[in-house]
């Protein structure tokens, strides 16, 4: 009987290893008809599949393709309307190559043990939605990126879940672009937007990476209701706009970071309603033109509010939980300028490593001098009318009567039980 | 006696201290170091560049682009060497002595599109196979327009 169960166990441990499908994925692309749709079996298959027509690859529950060599699992050239769906990918190099497409869906996909998740080039229409890609835990100089696109136009990457890679979503020479609803963690940049126009940025979640949203050289974007949380380390940044032009920051939460958003060589960036919660620095400007401006953002346990070199930029109208100035007209605004100038924030924009003292009691007192001094000056970085109460977000209690309910008789029968037990 | 031991040891620290200062290339740092100019993290070793301060100091690059802006913005008086990746070799060479090729489909950090190489007869070896390109010494990279090409 032991022999038996022993040998089911040994032909179960040896069914569960790799098993590779009949169907034969190549042969069914090349047979099929422009337009068709092919639904490959559960199962697991080794190879590189070349798409050069119009189709849609569907996977059942289980379809695993595994890329041979250092070739990608699928490679998709010049052709229009490709959906790929449901499916585990993995491989050596990349899981996807794109290029030249005209109408490109990823949806459901799963990519894993994999150098670079997505490439595509070259590209419109671009959608992809679902998409997890989980990279190894080497340090992200010897990975390649979640999504990379390059040169490619009306792109929409939503509903990613990326984790362990370079960079997230790396993005160059993209034309109308949105990202939306991704969460990315503990990779190099969470997004990277390179030289790219008219981009959105929606809803994202940007947890212990490098850095949150890195923005080089783009214009036109606009970047809403993300939350950037936990970039600390030396170089950490929750988001960093190099070289932007024209750039809309709003609604975002942006907590515990080194510094919350960086502003450098950057003109025309509005920072509006922005909730900065305890980050080191909450907003840094280096070379940032005079229409730049931070207004209407709460303040809340930041070590240091602002800092930027001597040009600065706009603060309007924000709530500083450090402000300590008095409201006679009541109006909900503060009486007296609120001056967010630091002579050491100063310095440490121009030597980092100065923040290893940032709450030391020299500094400490170096800044509240500060305050005190450029009340009375015309400086950068002072806020004429500080707002004196945050926003308070008031929610409705709604009442759940079915937890009502539940509770009230889970009170009775207790009750019950114990009267019960005293009769006893 | 005593008298000649202190002219030769006067002699010595004169020597010393007027010989040539030399500057070597240091070893990039992943996890901290970070490009003087755009503040990327250096993770393509491959294209990175570095300047060797007089006062010992260095600052990072990782793309050449970046390396010319700096020398732009701060001049070249306090330089005490400059240091760019060959492409081929992926090793440190002179950025003053160095051959540059120009392509617009070349891509580096910055998308600049300009690669280094030690000689011209290594770069034009390159362009052989990777595709023609301009070819550039330092001189051209003062005058050059920094930024992408479409």
């Amino acid at each position: 009987m032991v022999k038996k169960i022993g040998s089911v166990l040994l032909f179960l441990l040896f069914m569960s290893q790799t098993v590779y499908a009949d169907f034969d994925i190549q042969k069914s692309i090349d047979k099929a008809k422009p337009g068709a749709t092919i639904t490959i079996p559960a199962g697991q298959y080794e190879g590189n599949f070349v798409l050069t027509k119009k189709i849609t690859l569907r996977g059942e529950q289980g379809t695993e393709l595994v890329a041979l060599g250092d070739e990608p699992v699928l490679r998709i050239d010049n052709t229009a309307t490709v959906t790929i769906e449901n499916m585990t990918l993995s491989g050596n190099k990349q899981a996807i190559v794109a290029s030249g497409v005209d109408g490109l869906e990823l949806r459901y996909l799963n990519i894993k043990d994999i150098h670079t998740g997505v490439h595509i080039q070259r590209s419109k229409n671009v959608q992809i939605q679902h998409i997890e890609v989980a990279g190894n835990k080497e340090h992200y100089s010897n990975k390649g990126n979640g999504l990379a696109i390059f040169k490619s136009e009306d792109v929409v990457v939503e509903d990613a879940n990326i984790d362990h890679v370079q960079d997230g979503i790396y993005v160059e020479e993209v034309k109308n672009l949105l990202v939306q609803n991704n969460k990315i963690s503990n990779s190099r940049y969470g997004t990277h937007f390179m030289y790219s126009s008219n981009a959105q940025a929606f809803h994202n979640t940007y947890q212990n990476n490098v850095t949150g949203l890195m923005i080089m050289m783009t214009s036109d974007i606009s970047i809403k209701s993300n939350h950037l949380e936990n970039h600390n380390g030396l170089n950490g940044y929750g988001m960093l706009l190099y070289d932007v032009q024209q750039a809309v920051v709003e609604l975002n939460t942006i907590m515990n970071n080194r510094t919350g958003v960086a502003l450098q060589k950057s003109t025309g960036i509005q920072i509006e309603c922005n909730d900065f919660r305890m980050n080191q620095t909450a907003l840094e400007g280096m070379k940032v033109d005079g229409t730049s401006m931070a207004s209407n953002n709460i303040f809340t346990g930041n070590i240091m509010t602002a800092r930027s070199d001597q040009q600065g930029f706009l603060l309007a109208n924000n709530y500083y939980d450090d402000y300590s100035g008095i409201d006679l007209e009541n109006d909900g605004i503060g009486d007296v300028p609120y001056v967010a100038v630091s002579s050491f924030g100063q310095w440490m924009v121009r030597q980092p490593v100065y923040q290893y003292f940032v709450a030391s009691p020299s500094v400490v007192l170096l800044t509240s001098l500060d305050q005190q001094i450029n009340k009375t000056e015309n400086t950068v970085l002072v806020d004429d009318a500080p707002k004196l109460r945050m926003k308070q977000i008031t929610k409705i209690n709604e009442m759940n009567f079915k937890q009502l309910l539940i509770g009230l008789l889970i009170v009775i029968a207790s009750m019950c039980l114990w009267k019960r037990g005293m009769m006893e | 006696m005593k008298k000649w031991i202190l002219i030769v040891v006067v002699c010595c620290v004169i020597l010393v201290s007027c010989r040539e200062k030399t500057y070597g290339p240091r070893e990039i740092v992943g996890e901290t170091d970070v490009c003087k100019i755009c503040n990327m993290s250096i993770v393509h070793h491959e294209y990175a560049g570095q300047i060797a301060l007089k006062n010992g100091d260095y600052e990072i690059f990782d793309d050449l682009g970046c390396l010319m802006e700096y020398i732009h913005a701060n001049g070249e008086d306090e330089i005490g060497a400059a240091f760019i990746k060959d492409t081929i070799k992926n090793e440190w060479i002179d950025v003053f002595k160095a051959t540059f090729v120009y392509n617009m489909e070349y891509w580096t950090p910055m998308n600049y599109g300009v690669l280094a190489f030690e000689t011209k007869d290594s770069a034009i070896e390159w362009m052989a196979t990777k595709g023609d390109g301009q070819v550039l010494v330092y001189k051209d990279l003062l005058d050059f327009n920094w930024g992408i090409h479409q």
